[in-house]
């Protein structure tokens, strides 16, 4: 028992780190990076068509990533892909993510009816597969009574996130539903309780801070949840319009496998490695948090 | 359901805590209910040490944590210094826990992890606003200090970078931070080595007589209890068996489960072997405990009166009751 | 039985290797009770289960020779070790909680054994399995041989793995802290029930345990470890009559006893085990010892024979001179 002593904090930092948690952590990063700066790289924008080098290859001078049939840069394309979906990830993740907590924090901490009832919402969400939930959400908010009034963009952005974000609370809900059941059983919280803290702020500043490992963790998962739903609903035809997003460019590059198979490969890729990424850099997050708290 | 009696309450000026026909259960799931705790009244008079003995299941610890009412009993009055905490609002209950405190079992789950010592200990004295900054950075050197902890190489520590002892050293710090008149230790050395039970025991007793407090010391160590104790409760599925002086229940036993118990504990002496095992059997379920007294599938005295009436709690001699029709006194 | 013969035990761990286990030998008669005794971190689970075999993993390094009943378990193959559990010597743990698996009925879990170290049908199974339930006194044998774990309180659960254990006929028992899990009065029923089927099945047994009084009360043979080494040996009567290693004799101090008046403080071990990465130079116990020398921290202590078979590691034992003056 003395031995677990010796020191857990020692052992995170000697963690060697493999060459795959480098290259995660450092697509990631490019694509962060791509998301802010993005704009002010010397490339033309995404929706430029360059009649001339149609169906070009990749490493064309000028294009390096090659055109599609349609005649946009996929290079550019990219970039902005990147953009948008940093973007959409992050809010539907982090709102996702504050909402789910909140409900499973509370639900988990105060038990009774209102956690059965949090706790069977959340279940009968996750029993609908995220796209057709996504779908379901688009479906109805995104459209207008009048058909053939067009939806504005920025309308169907919101709706996309809208729906990710229905998509992510049970997700991340139910982590810090777990964990927050696993941790108010701890004796700290009834020994809170006993010197005469208030509930509320238990929640603050014993729960949050021990559930937020676990939610962090997950939350990186999530986020390639919702890159994949986002692109899916994109190729549907449901999302982001006009090639935007990476999915928008496997949309629009639909009809070019026989003879321009780069303008779908190079949209596929950044998605892998995207989603790949994330995971990643989640299962690591969670590897190390956890040790901290481990016995020897 | 009859109580076990009021025979040994002291109802004099001492008496710093009086609990009077407690009773505490808990559902188990297909309408049935564990009689955790069943009508027991107690007292603990100012500086006592009270011994709370018994077995996993004699209701123990939910006792411990009824009297601070977490969470508060299904009926019965705890009266602490005057006050009845049954009857107090959320918000009176609150401050006047401050006068309570406990001590738990594991010490490493009773410590938030994420925390360093200075902010776990600091913590009592937050919530309550007491002092400024610097007056609360000195209280807690002051209480590490008296735990027998250096503060330069414990403050900016987490929970999980010491031992099972140094935790319930800071766990102790931590609940004398507020000064509180009574101390509720629920078996806080059964999770320690051998060893270092000795060193902990021994700090609990130098706090108490250092701070004047009033303790409740719950456990299921007969040889731990003897050590510190001045007045002693022997329980067995949620009743009061037999209460008294240590030194007389130890040396004879009024009931025969105080009996069994103290029988049972090995000696470190192997020229005095023990021939027969004390007690056979298991206890009964909590959830549909015997009629009459809880004991008698057990006892070797057991009658037809067992069965049929409970024993109430009796003096059989200066300083000693007991809660039998047949005591062995 | 089994001598144990210069056993270490090294883990390789992101600190360093730490030694559990460092130059112990040991002698288990036939037929004896044999009681390892220490607190945790002094090595005795290790050596327990090292000597079984049992050390699996692959930051282990195990040293040292162990030869029960003729047979070198240390020269022989993880399989030809393990035909020799059941049979030859079977281990029962601390935690039964753990020790059983949850989602088997208790008599498949008995009659497992007896399948397939015995080769007994099903039918003969189950029935040897309902007499070694009333073997190790559980009531109703019949209808325990249906229930799970969970439905079993702490002693019969241990109970159980008794059963399990002793299934095959061992000739030798190792018992790892079996009862500290339990309740004192349930406690007197396992050890009692232990010693009871030591006689009746002529097996020889070595309980673990950091409880004194429990060895005073069951053994025949002790063994004090203390960071990783034996540091006192000896016929339990002799040991308390002799003791001579001053940690012996302070663990006997420190632990509360039931004869003790009560209100009494208790002597105190003070200090923390070494740090079983850097081991120091001199005895283990030198910086909690009431009696140390200079010599104490620069020699290690060998162990000495004090004649009558009992050994003790220490170069100023109780009675010597130095200690007598203090």
């Amino acid at each position: 028992m003395s031995t677990h002593a010796l020191g857990i904090v020692a052992s995170m930092r000697k963690r060697k780190y493999t060459i795959p948690t480098y290259f995660a952590f450092a697509w990631l990063g490019l694509a962060v990076f791509l998301a802010i700066f993005g704009s002010f790289l010397p490339v033309d924008g995404y929706q430029v068509i360059h009649g001339d080098f149609i169906d070009s290859p990749p490493l064309t001078p000028g294009h390096w990533f090659g055109v599609d049939s349609n005649g946009y840069d996929i290079f550019s394309g990219i970039i902005n892909g990147a953009r948008l979906s940093v973007f959409i990830a992050i809010v539907s993740v982090g709102l996702g993510g504050a909402i789910g907590a909140l409900l499973g924090i509370t639900a988990a901490y105060y038990r009774g009816r209102y956690d059965s009832f949090i706790n069977s919402t959340f279940n009968v969400v996750l029993s609908v597969p995220n796209l057709v939930l996504a779908l379901a959400l688009v479906a109805v908010l995104a459209t207008n009574v009048d058909i053939n009034e067009a939806v504005p963009t920025w309308r169907r952005l919101v709706t996309l996130i809208i729906s990710l974000t229905v998509v992510i609370i049970p997700i991340l809900g139910r982590i810090a539903r777990a964990a927050t059941l696993a941790w108010s059983g701890r004796e700290f919280v009834v020994a809170a309780r006993s010197m005469g803290m208030r509930d509320r702020d238990i929640i603050k500043r014993h729960i949050v801070p021990n559930v937020l490992p676990a939610l962090i963790a997950v939350g990186f998962l999530a986020v390639g949840v919702v890159i994949i739903a986002e692109a899916s609903l994109s190729l549907l035809g449901v999302g982001i319009p006009d090639g935007a997003s990476w999915g928008g460019m496997l949309a629009r590059g639909r009809n070019d496998l026989e003879y321009n198979p780069h303008a779908l490969y190079i949209p596929i890729i950044a998605l892998a490695f995207t989603v790949i990424s994330t995971n990643h850099v989640g299962d690591v997050l969670r590897g190390g948090l956890d040790r901290r708290e481990g016995r020897l | 359901m009859a109580g076990s009696g009021t025979a040994h309450m002291r109802n004099n000026d001492e008496v710093v805590l009086e609990v009077r026909d407690l009773v505490v259960e808990f559902k188990v799931g297909g309408g049935r209910v564990v009689n955790a705790v069943s009508k027991i009244s107690f007292d603990v008079c100012r500086g006592e040490t009270l011994a709370v003995v018994g077995e996993s299941g004699c209701g123990k610890t939910t006792l411990g944590k009824a009297v601070l009412q977490l969470p508060p009993p299904n009926s019965g009055d705890v009266v602490f210094e005057g006050t009845n905490l049954s009857k107090l609002p959320k918000e009176l209950l609150r401050s006047a826990r401050t006068a309570m405190q406990m001590v738990f079992q594991d010490p490493i789950s009773s410590l938030d992890p994420r925390m360093t010592v200075r902010d776990l200990i600091e913590e009592p004295l937050w919530v309550w606003g007491r002092g400024d900054d610097d007056e609360r950075a000195a209280k807690v050197r002051e209480l590490l200090n008296n735990v027998g902890l250096d503060p330069e190489l414990v403050l900016n520590r987490r929970s999980y970078e010491f031992s099972g002892g140094q935790c319930q050293r800071i766990s102790i710090a931590r609940s004398l931070a507020l000064e509180p008149r009574m101390l509720i230790c629920d078996e806080p050395v059964s999770a320690l080595d051998v060893s270092i039970q000795a060193q902990i025991l021994n700090l609990l007793q130098d706090m108490k007589d250092r701070y004047g407090l009033t303790m409740i010391f719950i456990s299921h160590d007969l040889a731990v209890v003897k050590a510190v104790s001045n007045r002693i409760m022997v329980m067995y599925l949620g009743k009061i068996c037999e209460v008294g002086d240590p030194e007389k229940i130890y040396a004879t036993p009024a009931h025969h489960y105080t009996s069994a118990l103290i029988n049972s504990v090995p000696i470190p002496d192997p020229t005095r072997k023990r021939v027969t095992v004390p007690l056979q059997g298991e206890p009964p379920s909590p959830v549909a405990p015997p009629s009459g007294c809880r004991f008698r599938t057990r006892c070797p005295a057991a009658s037809d009166k067992c069965a049929a009436e409970e024993p109430q709690l009796r003096e059989v001699s200066p300083g000693q009751f007991v809660a039998c029709h047949h005591p062995r006194v | 039985m089994m001598s144990i013969s210069d056993m270490y035990v090294r883990f390789e761990t992101p600190f360093g290797l730490l030694e559990a286990v460092r130059g112990v030998n040991l002698e288990i008669p036939a037929g004896a009770s044999v009681g390892i005794v220490g607190e945790s971190g002094s090595g005795k689970t290790v050596m327990s289960r090292a000597a079984m075999g049992l050390l699996s993993g692959s930051n282990v390094r195990r040293e040292g020779k162990v030869v029960f009943n003729g047979r070198e378990l240390t020269a022989m193959s993880k399989e030809e070790v393990r035909n020799q559990f059941g049979t030859g010597m079977a281990m029962i743990f601390q935690d039964p909680m753990t020790a059983l698996n949850p989602v088997r009925r208790v008599g498949t879990q008995i009659s497992e054994s007896l399948r397939v170290r015995l080769g007994m049908d099903k039918k003969q199974a189950m029935q040897r399995s309902a007499e070694l339930l009333s073997l190790v006194r559980i009531p109703d044998p019949e209808a325990m041989l249906r229930k799970f774990p969970y439905q079993l309180s702490g002693g019969m659960r241990q109970r159980v793995m008794i059963a399990i254990a002793i299934s095959c006929n061992p000739e030798l028992l190792f018992a790892d802290e079996p009862t500290t899990a339990l309740d004192v009065t349930v406690q007197a029923q396992i050890l009692q029930l232990l010693s009871d089927l030591r006689r009746d099945l002529k097996m020889s047994m070595v309980l673990v345990t950091h409880d004194l009084g429990v060895v005073a009360n069951h053994t025949d043979f002790v063994a004090v470890m203390y960071a990783g080494e034996i540091v006192e040996q000896a016929s339990t009567t002799e040991l308390f009559a002799n003791m001579k290693m001053p940690y012996t004799r302070a663990l006997l101090e420190s632990i509360p006893n039931i004869e003790m008046k009560s209100g009494a403080r208790l002597k105190v071990i003070e200090g923390r085990l070494p740090n079983p990465v850097d081991r120091p130079k001199g005895c283990g116990f030198v910086t909690r010892c009431t009696y140390a020398q200079q010599k104490c921290h620069d020699e290690h202590p060998p162990l000495v024979d004090a004649g009558n078979g009992h050994l003790y590691r220490c170069w100023y034992p109780l009675g010597h001179t130095i200690a007598r003056k203090q």
